[in-house]
């Protein structure tokens, strides 16, 4: 009877008040970024050493201010967005790819392939994320390719752990078993019978990802190990902004607001997608 | 006067807005030590009744009218302070699955001296005492080795013990047990049972046997309720009941339910399966009328009273239910020359495991040495308890496992090792219908798509395939539109059907089946009982069936084999070896068998 109530509550993702929010806000970002030239009322890098410091005030030229060089801080906010979205959706989407490669290779297959990778995960674990990038920084050089590239050798782990027991689950079902036994290859079995089932958490752990992504490359904007200096970055902002929180507080606050806001966005849409589309939590077993 | 007492029982039940009523005034009196058995299959309201005494209504259920007295308190109406000193003192019980219902970081001893503390012993040499005691009490040799040990320790019997020894040490007068010995094996069934019945005698405790086998209640109950779809049918001492019944829907469960004795007849199939919760709204008049045979048009719209003295039933036309029959003989399996190569050979296979990692990595040896042979379009049971090997058998011969030792060759090749050579030799010849379909059917297919994968593997086209599905559906019976729906929206029936129909698909020569009628109800299980049976007549394919449920064993196969420890111990045709059994261990396991 359980089961009957059950197959009757049919949720639906959209049902689901954390997705709707936090893609309302993701979608905000994304309009944000790709219309920044639009919105921006001046050019980000543009300086005005006459008007250095202006406070935050509705209708003025500069609604949010402008920073020690003169640059209008709203702009270089909208102009940051884009850097940040870029940044994360292509480090999380990289993560995700080198990770569910290594992750699909090891719960399917087993066996030593799974005891390397999993070693691999071990050591490459241990070392602390943030000291991990910043030292893959140092060796790199800045840029926005390479903050990618740092991410995404940072963060491969994440999926790959996560998703690795997933797959040894699904694996040991017997329809997969039944699959190999009908004549399926070993390719078409994992690609038409394991992955299908692990796609909702994959893409629950692509939303979270893309939330670190953008605090990571605050961080490393922040220390100025991120992009290259004439790039804007919500990091390199922060790092300014520091030195006049009793002038121009808008100056610090804005682009902590604004990384606060992104990754409550991609958190809760995580969040939400993990609680709709993650068969145990909604079906159960009964 | 009646220990316990239903009267007037309403339970309705609040589905997507809608009022549901579950049970329509339920009456049942449990006197002082006897023990009545709630029968029914899966969805018949029995383990409602039990959760409607411990008021454990899942979310949306309430008792809109009627009482359920225990000693002329109304359980429902009561302060939920007084029926908590009642649960567990007077009233007591023993659930499912023993291994779950004990706490797994607690030891035995630890969990038998917190229920004795709220039963009011104190003391830590008394309740040692008390706890020692209890354990002997359920026969559980080495009480005080035991009292240290943790739940994972002991056998799921073992563990069926401790909570029988719980269960009765508040000196209780009422034990409820809810499919208490349905997850055991049927060896340890027949002591758990016998060791309840001791204790109930003993103690002069009423007991209300929730199960679903007919035959087990049969032998345990002095009185019976058989339940359809909330409603109690029949009513009346066990050996009525279930010896001359005035339910049809009962004589139907007895039908479909194969015989331990006498000739191998045939099953009585009911069509369909028991309305869902949803569909007791629209359900006026007698909720059995639309699966019923000897039905007329009136009983869809009269609801019929439970009439009788002693024995009471709920039918309208009670003088039909003799007429409810089936062929007394089954229609012999279809003429094989002899002398033809066996399907499946397996020559000294043995499979060893190893658990644990080096340097404590430890051998098991799950099928040592088997020998046998399958001739093309035989039925051939292996039987045995959990842990004799017998579903690592089956996987070595479909090749999900590899044999340690010993040769396997299936229509004449030899496929031992197990190479591509092998494997799409065995995918030509050999496929296996699993055992549990949650598992076995992909959620995200469709129907067709899942019955035509044999199809899809080799690259057929998608008109080849649809022609196919046509034939496979009508094949198991069911109906087309079924085959674009998905698994989730099967029933349990149906499911194991689409699981049937996937291995039939590529015409196999031998099919290995593992349990695939357990967990089933008994008039689901009737009915791909006779789809196996049509199947053989139609096809040539011989069966692997492994099982553990004697008495299917005995109405589907010709052959059977006697798996324990890991080896065969007792082999030949089924009659002779379930008529005269040779070997010490298939008299235990017969002699288990409830009938």
């Amino acid at each position: 009877m359980i089961r009957l109530l059950r197959r009757y509550f049919y949720p639906s993702w959209i049902r689901s008040g954390r997705v709707v929010i936090g893609l309302l806000i993701v979608l905000a970002v994304l309009a944000a970024a790709i219309l920044a030239p639009v919105l921006a009322p001046h050019d980000p890098a543009e300086q005005d050493l006459m008007l250095t410091f202006q406070p935050m005030r509705l209708g003025s030229p500069f609604p949010l201010g402008t920073d020690g060089l003169g640059r209008c801080v709203l702009s270089r906010l909208l102009h940051g967005a884009s850097l940040a979205l870029k940044v994360a959706f292509i480090a999380a989407i990289g993560a995700m790819l080198l990770g569910a490669a290594l992750a699909y290779a090891a719960g399917y297959l087993g066996g030593w392939v799974d005891w390397t990778i999993g070693r691999a995960v071990d050591v490459w674990m241990s070392f602390p994320p943030v000291v991990l990038s910043l030292i893959l920084m140092v060796g790199l050089g800045t840029g926005a390719s390479n903050v990618i590239l740092a991410i995404i050798l940072v963060d491969w782990t994440r999926f790959c752990r996560v998703l690795r027991s997933e797959v040894l689950v699904v694996t040991r079902r017997d329809h997969v078993a039944a699959a190999r036994l009908l004549g399926f290859t070993h390719w078409r079995t994992l690609l038409l019978e394991v992955v299908p089932a692990t796609i909702p958490l994959l893409i629950t752990l692509l939303a979270l990802e893309m939330g670190i992504a953008v605090v990571v490359e605050a961080i490393l904007s922040f220390v100025g190990l991120g992009v290259k200096p004439d790039q804007v970055a919500w990091g390199q902002m922060i790092a300014d902004g520091r030195e006049a929180i009793y002038q121009a507080p808008a100056n610090l606050l804005a682009p902590v607001a604004a990384i606060f806001v992104t990754v409550a966005g991609f958190n809760l849409l995580g969040d939400g997608l993990r609680r709709t589309l993650d068969v145990r939590l909604v079906e159960g077993r009964g | 006067m009646s220990l316990l007492v239903a009267r007037g029982l309403t339970l309705e039940a609040e589905v997507e807005g809608d009022i549901v009523p579950v049970f329509r005034g339920l009456n049942f009196a449990l006197e002082p030590g006897r023990v009545l058995g709630l029968v029914g299959e899966s969805g018949a309201g029995k383990s409602m009744v039990g959760r409607t005494i411990a008021q454990l209504l899942p979310p949306g259920f309430r008792v809109s009218h009627g009482t359920m007295e225990f000693d002329g308190a109304d359980l429902v109406a009561m302060a939920p302070e007084h029926r908590r000193s009642l649960l567990g003192r007077e009233i007591a019980f023993i659930p499912q699955e023993p291994l779950t219902a004990l706490n797994p970081v607690l030891s035995i001893g630890a969990q038998l001296d917190e229920h004795h503390r709220r039963l009011g012993v104190r003391g830590r040499r008394t309740l040692r005492e008390y706890a020692l005691a209890a354990l002997a009490a359920v026969h559980l040799p080495d009480p005080a080795g035991l009292l240290s040990r943790y739940p994972h320790q002991l056998s799921g019997g073992q563990c069926q013990r401790v909570l029988i020894a719980m269960a009765f040490a508040g000196h209780p007068r009422l034990v409820i047990a809810d499919e208490a010995t349905t997850a055991l094996d049927v060896t340890t069934q027949a002591h758990i049972i016998a060791l309840m019945r001791e204790l109930q005698r003993a103690s002069n405790t009423a007991v209300l046997f929730i199960t679903h086998d007919l035959r087990l209640a049969a032998g345990v109950c002095d009185d019976v309720a058989v339940m359809y779809a909330g409603d109690i049918v029949e009513i009346g001492p066990a050996a009525q009941v279930l010896g001359a019944s005035r339910h049809p829907y009962t004589r139907c469960l007895q039908l479909a339910n194969p015989p331990m004795l006498g000739t191998r007849r045939a099953l009585y199939a009911l069509p369909e399966q028991m309305p869902g919760l949803r569909a007791l709204a629209r359900l006026n008049g007698c909720r059995f009328a639309p699966r019923c045979p000897v039905k007329a048009d009136y009983c869809l719209r009269i609801d019929p009273p439970l009439e009788g003295d002693l024995h009471r039933s709920a039918c309208l036309r009670p003088g039909l239910v003799e007429t409810i029959e089936v062929a007394d003989q089954l229609a012999p399996p279809p003429w094989r020359p002899a002398g033809e190569t066996p399907v499946l050979a397996l020559d000294h296979v043995s499979k060893t495991f190893t658990t644990g990692t080096w340097p404590r990595a430890v051998e098991v040896a799950a099928v040592r040495g088997v020998s046998l042979r399958i001739a093309p379009g035989e039925f051939v049971a292996v039987v045995g308890e959990s842990g004799s090997g017998k579903s690592t058998l089956g996987r070595l011969v479909v090749g999900l496992e590899q044999p340690s030792a010993g040769r396997i060759a299936l229509a004449g090749t030899d496929v031992t090792a197990g190479d591509e050579a092998a494997r799409l030799h065995r995918v030509a010849t050999v496929q296996m219908v699993f055992q549990d379909p949650q598992s076995a059917l992909n959620p995200r297919r469709r129907v067709a798509s899942i019955i035509t994968q044999a199809l899809e593997a080799e690259g057929a086209k998608f008109a080849v395939r649809e022609k196919r599905v046509r034939a496979l559906l009508a094949e198991m019976g069911m109906p087309l539109e079924l085959g674009v729906r998905m698994p989730g929206q099967l029933s349990g029936g149906q499911r194991q059907r689409v699981n049937i129909a996937r291995a039939l698909c590529s015409v196999p020569r031998l099919l290995v089946a593992d349990e695939i009628v357990s967990g089933l109800d008994v008039s689901v299980q009737a009915q791909l009982l006779l789809l196996l049976h049509r199947l053989r007549q139609d096809h040539d394919f011989a069966l692997l069936f492994i099982s553990h449920d004697l008495s299917v064993v005995r109405h589907l196969c010709d052959r059977v084999l006697v798996m324990h420890g890991g080896e065969i111990v007792e082999e030949g045709p089924t009659e002779t070896v379930f008529g005269w059994p040779r070997h010490e261990y298939t008299r235990t396991l017969l002699a288990a068998v409830p009938r």
